[in-house]
C-alpha cells in the first residue's frame, strides 16, 4: 500500500516536473499548427494517402487480447506496420498491461505525459465520462477538426445521424475516433449456449422457457454425470454475463440500469430480481450450478467445457462457441455446441433483455491529446479508417496477404483462416486486420461471415437477435462532468453491495427474505440520486 | 540501518562541543561518510520528496493543474473517507487481519528458527532452510491461483476432505474461511524467508554460555528458555515494533486476488478499497488521503509500540 502510494507520488511529481518543462513548447507548436490549418483549409479537404510527413507521432493502446502470447508490442503485429505504410505517418507505440488498461490510463494520465493519440473507452472506463476528459484537459474537443480535416468520417455521420448522435456528448462535442458496427448482424453476438448432442441423446428440445431450463440441466446432471451443468464467469462480477440480461432478462430486469417508458430503473431493486435470485439460489441448491461459481473464471470455464462437466453456459459466438467447440470435441467426437434462445418465463414470449450492442461501441475508440504535436496530422492519418480503402484495410488486411478480391468479395486467405503456424482464425485475423475485435474503422458485416466458420455460430445470432434489448436497454448516456463523481461514490457502493447480496443469497447464506433489507440499504446509499442522475443524461440523450 | 541509528542520534545530540566531534569524526571517517551520501539522496529523494505530493489529499487534483494548481477542499476526501458505507467494516478487517497475522504469524518464524537451531545435522538444517524459504520467491499471482485451485470444491484440500465424510464446498466461498487461508498461505510463504533474521541472531549467542548451562545441569528446554529466546529477545521485540508501524498496511494485491463479493464481509479490507475506489475511479485525491490516513496511524502504533518496548525491556528502535 504504502510503496504503491509512493509509486504514484514519485510518478506524480515527474510528471508535473515534464510537464512543467514541455507546456511552453507545445503552445508554441500547437499555434504553429492552426496557422498552417489555416493557409491549407482550402487546399487540404481530401487527403491523399499515404501522406508524406517526416514527423512521427505517438500512440497509446492495448494490444488486443487475442494476441496475448502471439505478439508482445505492436511492432509484431503486421496490422500496425501496415497502417503505418498506407496512412504514411510513422508512428510509435505504446502498449498498457492487456487487461490492465485502466490503471495503466490512470498512471499516464497522472504522469502528465501524454502521447499524440490514445485508444481507449472514454465513454464506459473513464470516470465522469468523455465530457470530462474534455474539461479536464486530457483530450481534445475534435468537432473543428473532424469538420475540417476528416472528411471520410464526417460523410459517414452526415449519413447516418443516429450514429452521429451517440458517437457525441451531452453539449454536441465529438471526443474520439469511433469504432462503428457497421450492420446489424454484428451487433448481437452473446448468448445462451448448450450441447446439442446432450439434448439429443436425451430426447430434450433446445430448453425456452425457465422451466425448460431446470428440467434440463437436472437431466445433464443426472444422465450426463455433468458436475457443474450450468457454469459461467464470475470475474470480475459474479455471472459476468448476465450483465447483458442473461435469465435475468425472463424476469423482465437487468443487472443494471434500464429504462421503461422513459422511466429508468435500477435492475437489482426491481421485484423480478428477487425471483431471479429465488431460481439460482434453488439451481445451486440443486447442484445445477457450478460449485465454484464465485472463484470461477475464464479458464476454469474452459476446463469444465472442454472435460464436459458442464453442458451450458453463456458466451460469445466467436469466443464462446468458437473457442469451445474443439475443445468439447477433443472430448466427445460427436459433441455440438449451440445457441439456445434467451430464456422467458412463458413459451412464446420475447425476453425483454440479452446481448444487443449499439451502433457505436465505445471501446476501441481513439482520441487525440491535448499534448499532440500536430493534431490535424493526427485526425488526417485516423480518417483513414472511414475511406473506402480503408475500411477494406482495418477489416480484411492487405489484399493479397490477408484477403483476396473474388468477385467483389473480400474472402480471408488460408494465412488467416487455416493459419500455418496454428494460430486460431480469431488470433491470425487479429495480427493481419482489425475486423475481428475494434479500432477507429466500420466493421464490416463480411468479417463476420466469414470468421463464423462454424454454421451453428451463423445460426447464433439469429437465435440471440431475439430480444427487445433494442427498446429497453440504455443508449451511451453519461452523467455531467459535476455529477460524475457523485454519481460514481453512490454506484461504487451500490454495486459492491448488489454483488454480496446476489452471491450470498444464490449460494445460500442469508435467506432469501433478506432481499428486502438490501433494497432497504440501496435506498439508503441514495439509489433514488443515482436514478435522477440517470434519468437527466437520458433526457439529455434524448434531447440531442 | 535501525542498529546505526541510536548512535548517529546521541551524537547529534549536545552542542559545540559535539560539532568539533563531529568535524574530527568526519576527518577520520571520511570514505564511510563518502559511501553513505548515496544512501541519503535515495532517501531524501525517493522517501522525503514524494511527501510533498501528500499534499493533494487536501485538494481535487487534477493532473492538468499540476499539484500546487489544483482546488483546495480542505477535508473533504477524509471525510468522505470516514462518512463512506463501508468505513467500519474495512477498518475492522484491517484491522483482524492484521491482528491475526500478528497473533500466528509472527512467531511462527521465530518457532522455525529455535527447532532449526536445535537440529544436528548441518546438512538437514540447510536443506530445511531452503525448503521453507523458497516459497517467498513465488510470485504472489501464482501463489493465489494454487490457493484458488487447492481449495475449490474438488481441489486437493475438498477432496481429502471427502474421505472424512465432508462434501466439500469451494472454501473462498466462505466467510469465515477466508482469514484462515489468508493467514494459513501467509505463514508458508514467508516463515523460512523471516526466520533468516533469527537464525542469524541465534548463531551470534555465545556457546560457552550453552556450556555452562550443561554443566549446571540444564535440560535442552530449559536452555532454550533461559539462554536462546533472551538472547534473541532484543531481535524479536524490534521486528514486532517495526510490525505494529504496518498494522493498518494489508495489501491489496492478495486479497485482490483471493475475494469475491461474498467473503468481502471479511476479506475487504482498507487498501482493496482504496484500490476499487480509488484506482479504478481516478480518485487520486482520495487515495491520498486514505494513505495519509494510514500512515499516520501506523506512525501513532509504531512510536507507542517503540515506547512501551523501551520502558518493558529496553529494547527500542530510539
Amino acid at each position: 500500500m504504502k510503496k504503491w502510494l509512493s509509486s504514484v507520488l514519485v510518478l506524480m511529481m515527474l510528471g508535473t516536473s515534464l510537464a512543467a518543462c514541455s507546456s511552453k513548447e507545445e503552445t508554441a507548436t500547437n499555434s504553429k499548427n492552426t496557422e498552417s490549418t489555416n493557409d491549407t483549409e482550402t487546399s487540404s479537404k481530401a487527403v491523399t494517402y499515404p501522406i508524406k510527413t517526416d514527423k512521427k507521432l505517438t500512440y497509446w493502446g492495448e494490444i488486443n487480447g487475442n494476441l496475448i502470447g502471439v505478439a508482445a508490442t505492436h511492432e509484431d503485429v503486421p496490422f500496425f506496420r501496415d497502417w503505418q505504410k498506407q496512412t504514411g505517418v510513422p508512428l510509435k507505440f505504446t502498449a498498457p498491461p492487456t487487461g490492465q488498461v485502466k490503471e495503466a490510463l490512470n498512471v499516464m494520465l497522472a504522469s502528465g505525459d501524454l502521447p499524440d493519440m490514445i485508444e481507449y473507452n472514454f465513454l464506459g472506463d473513464f470516470p465522469g465520462g468523455p465530457e470530462k476528459a474534455i474539461n479536464d484537459g486530457y483530450i481534445l474537443k475534435l468537432n473543428d477538426l473532424i469538420d475540417k480535416h476528416a472528411p471520410n468520417l464526417k460523410k459517414y455521420l452526415q449519413d447516418n445521424p443516429d450514429v452521429d448522435k451517440m458517437v457525441k456528448t451531452d453539449s454536441g462535442s465529438y471526443y474520439a475516433f469511433p469504432f462503428v458496427r457497421g450492420d446489424d448482424f454484428l451487433r448481437v453476438f452473446q448468448g445462451p449456449i448448450i450441447r446439442q448432442d446432450w439434448l439429443d441423446e436425451l430426447g430434450l428440445p433446445v430448453p425456452e422457457t425457465i422451466d425448460d431450463w431446470t428440467k434440463t440441466l437436472t437431466a445433464f446432471k443426472e444422465k450426463k454425470g455433468a458436475k457443474a451443468p450450468f457454469a459461467v464467469v464470475s470475474k470480475p462480477r459474479f455471472f459476468n454475463e448476465s450483465g447483458n440480461g442473461a435469465f435475468l432478462g425472463a424476469f423482465g430486469v437487468t443487472r443494471g440500469f434500464y429504462q421503461e417508458d422513459g422511466k429508468i430503473k435500477f435492475g437489482p431493486s426491481e421485484s423480478g430480481f428477487k425471483e431471479y435470485l429465488k431460481l439460482f439460489r434453488q439451481w445451486y441448491a440443486d447442484g445445477l450450478i457450478d460449485k465454484n461459481i464465485a472463484t470461477a473464471d475464464s479458464k476454469a470455464l474452459d476446463g469444465n467445457m472442454a472435460s464436459g462437466a458442464t453442458g451450458a453456459s453463456v458466451g460469445n459466438a466467436g469466443g464462446g462457441i468458437g473457442k469451445w467447440q474443439p475443445l468439447v470435441e477433443g472430448n466427445d467426437p460427436k459433441a455440438v455446441l449451440v445457441a439456445a434462445p434467451y430464456p422467458v418465463l412463458n413459451k412464446g414470449e420475447t425476453p425483454k433483455f440479452g446481448q444487443k450492442h449499439q451502433a457505436y461501441a465505445s471501446e476501441g475508440t481513439v482520441a487525440i491529446s491535448t499534448s499532440a504535436k500536430d493534431p490535424v496530422l493526427a485526425v488526417e492519418m485516423l480518417d483513414y479508417g472511414y475511406s473506402e480503402e480503408g475500411r477494406l484495410f482495418f477489416n480484411f488486411g492487405t489484399e493479397g496477404v490477408s484477403y483476396n478480391m473474388e468477385d467483389g468479395y473480400p474472402k480471408y486467405t488460408d494465412l488467416l483462416m487455416k493459419n500455418p503456424d496454428k494460430l486460431a482464425p480469431a488470433q491470425a485475423i487479429s495480427m493481419y486486420a482489425r475486423g475481428s475485435y475494434n479500432g477507429p474503422f466500420i466493421q464490416d458485416k463480411r468479417y463476420a461471415e466469414q470468421f463464423f466458420a462454424l454454421q451453428t455460430q451463423r445460426d447464433a445470432v439469429g437465435i440471440w437477435k431475439n430480444t427487445d434489448a433494442a427498446k429497453y436497454s440504455l443508449p451511451p448516456i453519461t452523467p455531467t462532468p459535476e455529477e460524475s463523481s457523485e454519481y460514481a461514490t453512490i454506484m461504487n457502493d451500490i454495486n459492491t453491495l448488489v454483488d454480496e447480496m446476489t452471491l450470498k443469497i444464490i449460494l445460500g447464506q442469508e435467506p432469501i427474505d433478506q432481499y428486502e433489507s438490501y433494497v432497504n440499504k440501496m435506498n439508503s446509499l441514495h439509489l433514488d440520486r443515482a436514478i435522477a442522475i440517470q434519468q437527466a443524461a437520458l433526457d439529455r440523450y434524448k434531447a440531442r | 540501518m535501525a542498529k546505526t541509528q541510536p548512535a548517529v542520534g546521541k551524537q547529534a545530540l549536545g552542542s559545540a562541543a559535539s560539532t568539533n566531534r563531529f568535524i574530527r569524526d568526519f576527518r577520520i571517517n571520511k570514505y564511510l561518510y563518502l559511501m553513505m551520501i548515496p544512501v541519503v539522496a535515495y532517501y531524501l529523494i525517493f522517501h522525503y520528496a514524494p511527501m510533498y505530493g501528500a499534499l493533494i489529499a487536501f485538494k481535487e487534483y487534477s493532473p492538468m493543474k499540476g499539484i500546487l494548481g489544483s482546488d483546495w477542499v480542505g477535508l473533504k476526501h477524509f471525510q468522505d473517507f470516514f462518512n463512506s458505507y463501508y468505513f467500519w467494516r474495512i477498518l475492522k478487517n484491517t484491522i483482524v487481519i492484521s491482528l491475526y497475522s500478528l497473533i500466528f504469524e509472527f512467531p511462527a518464524p521465530i518457532i522455525l528458527a529455535l527447532l532449526i537451531n536445535e537440529v544436528r545435522s548441518k546438512s538437514f538444517k540447510r536443506v530445511a532452510q531452503t525448503i521453507t524459504y523458497m516459497p517467498y520467491f513465488i510470485s504472489l499471482v501464482v501463489i493465489c491461483g494454487i490457493i484458488t485451485d487447492f481449495t475449490n470444491a474438488d481441489g486437493i484440500i475438498n477432496t481429502l476432505f471427502t474421505y472424512f465424510g465432508y462434501d466439500g464446498q469451494a472454501m473462498l466461498q466462505k466467510p469465515e474461511l477466508f482469514r484462515p487461508i489468508y493467514i494459513l498461505s501467509e505463514i508458508w510463504q514467508r516463515i523460512g524467508w523471516e526466520s533468516i533474521i533469527y537464525i542469524a541472531a541465534l548463531m551470534s549467542i555465545d556457546v560457552e554460555q550453552y556450556e555452562a548451562a550443561r554443566m549446571d545441569g540444564a535440560s535442552r528446554l530449559k536452555q532454550m528458555f533461559y539462554i536462546t529466546l533472551p538472547g534473541i529477545l532484543p531481535t524479536i521485540s524490534i521486528m514486532l515494533i517495526l510490525r505494529m508501524g504496518n498494522l493498518l498496511n494489508v495489501g491489496f494485491e492478495k486479497i485482490i486476488l483471493l475475494y469475491n463479493p461474498i467473503t468481502y464481509e471479511t476479506a475487504d479490507v482498507i487498501s482493496s478499497f482504496v484500490y476499487r475506489k480509488g484506482l479504478l475511479e481516478f480518485g487520486w485525491s482520495y487515495s491520498s488521503a486514505v494513505g495519509l490516513f494510514n500512515s499516520v496511524i501506523n506512525l501513532a502504533l509504531l512510536v507507542t509500540a517503540n515506547y512501551v518496548s523501551r520502558k518493558v525491556n529496553k529494547n527500542s528502535l530510539w
